[in-house]
């Protein structure tokens, strides 16, 4: 009896902390794993692991800050109701990407390294992917919400490249000759 | 006593269990985010909403430090039509060859002559982590020349990386230049073989003359292809048994570009910059 209390005591630690600074790398081996072992499971189906895996990972990644860096200074331009379509057009764009991604999935072995702190409210966690032939380097980019002290995803880099960066990059070439509308459209 | 201990710990556990719910639920944090974004949309909470403000810009601060530049681009209206004559090649030509050889040759073949050929290309990897100073990343990669080219039966297999973990240092000299401060440059899309930049192609050509698989007049005794349509078929060969070990990945990462020549070009100088830096 003792024993299941102290269990589920400890697990339930486990889930307090879940996104705090201490944990972050604990959390994201816990999530990859999962993500990991659903992808696996041949019991399920393809739409089955893909909202099981949406699941995992959607409590740890900020959509909100993504899609506000990705528009970088256009954002305070524009219109409350822009900026709401824009964010849920952006997280689906987002989340059609990293499950596309999961979709390339081989049995590769996911590695995770070290978190280092780059500034008090910035950490990065160094993962590694050990592919067929070579093994990729996936950093996952963190601040430190201050709302609630949390810690959420805000980017991602993928050997080398940012993929908000990217985003950046591509909607302000975008925006230069087309409106907002019309990039809410064509995500 | 012992039941005083137990009633602690479940009332503890009892909490515990309620900031759980409260700490993971997904849709308190969504409503957490929610919130968020509310306090922006009323401009209530001033305190928040300067926070926020902060936040952004520490973003704003932090991207705009990294974005590539290419402001200059001369030969954008070539490299726009390169970008797609290369799409419609890696899309009709290249995949399905590749996928005919992944057919045809196991994937372990496949494996082995990536190795080999990434072994015997030794030399260019030695001289730039030679030339950049990194000499522990060059006595790394002379270890794994020797091991692979002797246990790994003529760099077939990869011995030092699987067993011993002596990690791969890849250099070439359009990185060594962007060490000592070469700029990249504008950006210039090759047939066949995808992005480049000034510094790059200036790189690619001085690997050429290091490189064994391609033939450089004077320096035959060193080099495998005796002349230049065996070096094409080399290239050629290198380019298909690569792909068919990435099969789809270009498709996938195709998706993600809202304007496919400026998303490739932001990619490649994405990444040459953070190789670079390595």
């Amino acid at each position: 009896m003792l024993k299941n209390v102290m269990m589920l005591l400890l697990l339930s630690f486990v889930s307090v902390y879940a996104v705090e600074e201490q944990n972050i790398k604990q959390v994201m081996h816990t999530k990859v794993n999962k993500v990991l072992l659903v992808l696996k499971d041949k019991t399920l189906s393809q739409q089955q692991k893909e909202q099981k895996n949406l699941g995992v990972m959607d409590d740890i990644f900020d959509y909100t800050i993504m899609s506000q860096i990705s528009l970088g200074n256009r954002w305070k331009s524009l219109t409350e109701n822009e900026k709401t379509q824009f964010s849920h057009a952006f997280e689906k764009k987002i989340k059609l990407s990293y499950l596309d991604k999961l979709r390339l999935y081989n049995n590769q072995e996911v590695i995770i390294k070290e978190l280092k702190k780059i500034k008090p409210t910035r950490s990065t966690l160094e993962t590694e992917i050990i592919g067929r032939d070579g093994t990729y380097k996936v950093i996952y980019l963190f601040y430190k919400s201050a709302q609630n002290n949390q810690w959420y995803i805000y980017d991602v880099n993928l050997v080398g490249v940012s993929i908000i960066q990217t985003y950046r990059k591509q909607f302000s070439e975008f925006l230069k000759t087309k409106s907002v509308k019309q990039l809410i459209e064509s995500l | 006593m012992k039941l005083l201990y137990l009633c602690v710990i479940v009332t503890f556990f009892v909490f515990q269990g309620c900031s759980t719910k409260e700490a993971t639920s997904p849709t308190n944090h969504e409503q957490a985010k929610a919130k968020a974004t509310t306090s922006i949309a009323l401009q209530s909470n001033i305190p928040d909403q300067q926070v926020l403000e902060d936040h952004t810009e520490g973003f704003e601060k932090e991207f705009s430090e990294q974005e590539t530049n290419n402001t200059v681009d001369p030969l954008g209206g070539y490299n726009r039509s390169m970008t797609s004559f290369n799409d419609k090649f890696i899309m009709y030509v290249l995949n399905p060859i590749s996928k005919a050889y992944s057919y045809v040759m196991p994937q372990p073949f496949r494996l082995g002559i990536s190795n080999f050929i990434h072994n015997i290309q030794f030399p260019v990897r030695l001289a730039n982590n030679l030339l950049q100073l990194k000499f522990q990343n060059s006595s790394d990669e002379l270890e794994r020349f020797l091991m692979n080219s002797t246990i790994g039966i003529g760099g077939l297999m990869d011995p030092a990386q699987n067993y011993m973990h002596v990690p791969i240092h890849d250099e070439d000299f359009g990185q060594t230049l962007g060490r000592y401060g070469v700029g990249s440059g504008f950006h210039i899309v090759l047939p066949f073989l995808g992005p480049s930049n000034v510094r790059d192609l200036v790189g690619v050509t001085l690997d050429t003359y290091v490189s064994p698989l391609v033939n450089v007049r004077g320096l035959e005794n060193y080099k495998i292809p005796d002349n230049l349509g065996q070096s094409i078929g080399i290239v050629a060969g290198t380019l298909i048994n690569k792909n068919s070990l990435h099969l789809e990945e270009y498709e996938s990462l195709k998706k993600d570009a809202v304007d496919l020549y400026p998303f490739l070009r932001d990619i490649y100088e994405q990444k040459r910059n953070s190789e670079i830096a390595d």
